[in-house]
């Protein structure tokens, strides 16, 4: 397996050695060793919940800086839907866009259309499927990470179309280049993410070869500026049309909302996606056609990287879909058409990502198990994790591996020094 | 009531022989009769355990599918229930043991389609009259005990590297 960079760094000068993030962690792939956080490749799904978690703001996303911009002739912004929710709905998008612009992007290009598109093609894609049901949206890479890592079983039903944002870039890098007489490599597109995990959907991609986009920019990162540029601009008096439809792509449930095929479900949140999950991969919820599912509990407004939070941004989603005019401009051709032409589709395969079992013989793994459970009965059963696993059972699971110490427990330490009676034999880990 | 018609024995499991039969692994739960808040905790829980065994992706699944059945068929119909796991060599054998109700007639009860499940079980989506016949399909032996007023033992078995469900 080859080494993947993580959409997420911890700062070793302001991080604490506490153990929030690595408790939050829903993958549990967060260690802290010599009071430092360390993520583990193999395991991290990319959510951003760590840096919701931490409270030193030690933990921090990977994004593009501004010097990425200079790399190219032509600079493109790309922004999620979510950043037009974080103003209030007396600023139009269209304003958004422009403070983008001034902010020294040669470009912008809003997406809800391709939302809108993508929603049809979808649902044209629905009607002509067969099993496995229900199919699940791939929208959200940390999602579609969490398949591949714990539920391996669910890709079939994975919607094979690509996402709103990679085809949105695909298609105006393909025309700006035709417009502009440019070189496809010259022009420079970005995102401006509300999450980590798209940040890391374009520096590793599941179902595409490569990215269509260049490197993303938090909006938190960018909004003291935006809101500057917004400010003392009053805009002129049209906008480009933004698709009201498309815009509620931001929001949990906007994915289905324009749909006709009412038989779907919204799954918000972790916990839900993970309970959810565990239901469907036992044969459950086999009558229903499509399922959206995000792990930000609000959809895409709830990221980590936004300002205003969810409540506000969906408010403000809402307000902004009603005032706007629905010009219906997607039209049900253009999107078969465009089907047939296989515009929308994954241009690679999206595999499993196997985490190791503990070991590959059944009777190896089975007495590594026993020991595990032996050892899980030694363990104080606090998850504490004080010794830097985020729980006892992960602890014990660390030891069988090889990765941790027994004597890291300090429950077990105390008792030694106590000098109590050691409950089991064979202890000699000291 | 029920209709009177005699419970079936049927299909006791052929596979006895020494070596493919020796439990490597053996763990049990407990699941209780109406008990929704908890379902489908069992067949997770033996989930987890294949998982790391690195036991075959496609027979815990197939595995899976049939636990939930079994378990939710504990919790809609019976009393109470013990559910079994053994590690076989090559293989998985599943005991569930519920003392309940029973199944006056394991043929109708078989059969596809086929349900008693109530308006409220249907409408937390259950009942589609699948549940056994489901895990007959997805389990490579299968069989059922039943006696009505006293309970129902299944066992069923899924290889590690079986031929796929049709």
């Amino acid at each position: 397996m080859t080494e993947r960079p993580h959409a997420v760094v911890t700062d070793p000068g302001k991080c604490v050695g506490c153990v929030a993030c690595s408790k939050a962690c829903p993958t549990r792939a967060i260690r802290v060793r010599d009071d430092l956080a360390v993520i583990d490749d193999e395991l991290c799904i990319d959510c951003g919940t760590c840096i919701d978690a931490c409270g030193y703001d030690a933990i921090r996303p990977r994004t593009s800086s501004p010097a990425d911009l200079r790399k190219f002739k032509y600079t493109v912004a790309v922004p999620s839907l979510t950043l037009y929710a974080q103003f209030g709905d007396d600023v139009h998008p269209g304003r958004v866009l422009r403070g983008l612009r001034q902010l020294g992007f040669d470009e912008t290009y809003d997406i809800s259309w391709m939302c809108e598109m993508v929603a049809s093609a979808t649902e044209a894609f629905l009607s002509e499927s067969t099993e496995p049901w229900p199919k699940i949206s791939v929208t959200c890479p940390a999602v579609l990470r969490l398949i591949q890592i714990s539920y391996p079983d669910l890709i079939p039903h994975l919607v094979p179309i690509e996402t709103p944002r990679e085809l949105a870039a695909k298609l105006r890098r393909r025309r700006l280049a035709a417009e502009r007489g440019l070189d496809p490599s010259e022009i420079g597109m970005f995102f401006i993410t509300p999450c980590t995990a798209i940040m890391e959907s374009i520096e590793a991609p599941e179902g595409l070869e490569a990215s269509y986009l260049d490197g993303a920019f938090a909006i938190k990162d960018l909004y003291g500026q935006l809101v500057k540029a917004i400010k003392h601009d009053p805009g002129p008096d049209t906008f480009e049309a933004i698709s009201p439809r498309g815009l509620r792509w931001a929001m949990a449930g906007g994915e289905i909302s324009s749909m006709r095929n009412a038989n779907t479900i919204t799954v918000r949140g972790l916990r839900d996606v993970i309970y959810v999950f565990d239901r469907i991969e036992s044969g459950a919820f086999q009558g229903l056609d499509f399922i959206e599912a995000y792990i930000c509990p609000g959809g895409c407004v709830g990221g980590q990287l936004t300002v205003v939070g969810r409540y506000l941004a969906q408010r403000n989603i809402r307000q902004l879909a009603r005032h706007l005019v629905d010009q219906g401009a997607v039209k049900e051709e253009k999107v078969r058409s465009m089907l047939e032409d296989h515009f929308f589709d994954h241009e690679a395969e999206i595999r499993a990502r196997r985490v190791r079992p503990l070991a590959r013989d059944l009777r190896q793994a089975i007495a590594l198990k026993r020991e595990k459970d032996a050892l899980l009965e030694r363990l104080p059963r606090k998850d504490c994790a004080a010794c830097g696993a985020p729980d006892c059972l992960t602890l014990a699971d660390d030891i069988v591996r090889g990765k941790a110490k027994l004597s890291d427990c300090v429950f077990v330490r105390l008792d030694e020094l106590e000098g109590g009676e050691k409950p089991h034999q064979g202890d000699e880990d000291a | 009531m029920h209709d009177e018609r005699p419970a079936l024995n049927r299909d006791e499991p052929t596979d006895r022989r020494a070596g493919r039969d020796e439990v490597l692994y053996r763990e049990s739960f407990r699941i209780k009769g109406n008990d929704f808040e908890h379902g489908g905790e069992s067949a997770a829980a033996i989930k987890a355990i294949l998982k790391q065994l690195s036991f075959p992706t496609e027979a815990i699944r197939r595995l899976s599918i049939a636990n939930f059945e079994a378990e939710m068929n504990v919790i809609m119909y019976a009393d109470e229930a013990e559910i079994t796991l053994e590690v076989l060599p090559d293989a998985v054998r599943v005991t569930v043991a519920d003392r309940g109700q029973g199944i006056p007639d394991i043929e109708w009860a078989m059969q596809e389609g086929n349900s008693t499940a109530t308006p409220e079980m249907r409408a937390r989506g259950f009942g589609a009259g699948l549940g056994l016949p489901n895990i007959r399909r997805n389990s490579d032996e299968f069989s059922i005990r039943s006696a009505a007023g006293v309970g129902t033992t299944l066992v069923y078995v899924v290889r590690a590297n079986a031929r796929v469900a049709p």
